[in-house]
């Protein structure tokens, strides 16, 4: 069995030495794949798995692969490339030259409604401020996705597509506009290969 | 991991409550599973009911806006949607489903409730 970490273009610079990693070549894209370990799946296999992908991010424009993609043999992984080969090269062409930022937002003590008017205000109040945050942001991503919040005291939990150079323009942003809402705490974490955008 | 900390808080702690959840790093496959089945169902059927609320709750913070209705009226529409929030999340905790597990990956449409 082999596990697969990674589409990328062919060819490709050298495979960092972080894992026994085999580059499998079909035309213009190629996927990186190692062998598999049988150690189950544990959050150390998964942190495993993400540094691998981070390292081989440092080098080249990447689809991440999910966690627990295997394969019989590399045979079987080029044939799987293969059969998607335009969906993943435009996957790619989408995520080439950026990286993947995350955002959330959360309000402290954020204020329980007791009666019908206020928890609607409440949602207003809220809306409104999501989008003072996510607006700008999107405008200055190649691309934005948000996520159900788990529950009301999150205001927002995004994803944005950056330019690689851009990274300290968009974090420069969020300073900003932690400075402009001190009732808010924002926390962005990355950059991180671009798992939300890599849908093919 | 603090290398990947972009911006944070001082009071970093508030976001700790984040458990990384293994499932969703592995791939969602159906399982034949009945019980695994019933709570597909169950996450289906709560995706659109969450839908038709998110729906309905702009819908009546538009009305809002447009000063058409009562005081007594938007007091009836937010105890409404009140209830509704709370049995939703009882729902939720019941099938053992986060508020991320009732979405739909709609492919180039993006997310359902992407709003």
């Amino acid at each position: 069995m082999i596990e697969l970490y990674a589409i990328t273009d062919h060819p490709t610079p050298p495979l960092p030495q972080v894992a026994p990693l085999r580059l499998v070549a079909t035309g213009d894209l190629a996927a990186i794949c190692a062998p598999a370990g049988d150690d189950g799946v544990s959050a150390d296999a998964l942190w495993r798995h993400e540094a691998v992908v981070e390292a081989l991010m440092e080098q080249r424009d990447l689809l991440p692969v999910r966690y627990g993609t295997r394969f019989d043999d590399e045979d079987a992984a080029a044939r799987a490339v293969e059969a998607r080969r335009d969906d993943l090269a435009m996957a790619l062409d989408r995520v080439r030259g950026a990286v993947e930022l995350s955002l959330r937002v959360i309000e402290p003590g954020a204020p329980q409604a007791g009666d019908g008017a206020s928890y609607l205000r409440d949602r207003r109040r809220q809306e409104d401020a999501r989008r003072a945050l996510h607006e700008p942001l999107a405008a200055v991503a190649r691309a934005a996705m948000t996520r159900p919040s788990p529950d009301r005291s999150e205001l927002l939990r995004a994803a944005y597509l950056v330019d690689r150079d851009a990274v300290e323009q968009v974090t420069g942003l969020i300073a900003q506009l932690q400075a402009a809402n001190p009732t808010l705490r924002l926390l962005c974490t990355g950059p991180w290969p671009a798992y939300s955008f890599a849908e093919a | 991991m603090t290398d990947k900390l972009l911006h944070a808080p001082p009071d970093l702690d508030l976001f700790a409550d984040d458990r990384p959840r293994l499932p969703d790093a592995l791939s969602r496959r159906i399982d034949a599973d009945p019980e695994s089945v019933e709570r597909g169902l169950a996450q289906l059927v709560l995706t659109i009911v969450e839908l038709l609320r998110q729906l309905m709750e702009r819908q009546a913070l538009r009305r809002i806006d447009g000063g058409t209705l009562s005081d007594d009226q938007v007091e009836r529409l937010g105890q409404t949607f009140m209830e509704l929030d709370k049995r939703m999340e009882e729902l939720r905790t019941e099938f053992g489903l986060e508020a991320e597990d009732l979405n739909l990956n709609l492919g180039p449409l993006g997310n359902l409730l992407d709003p």
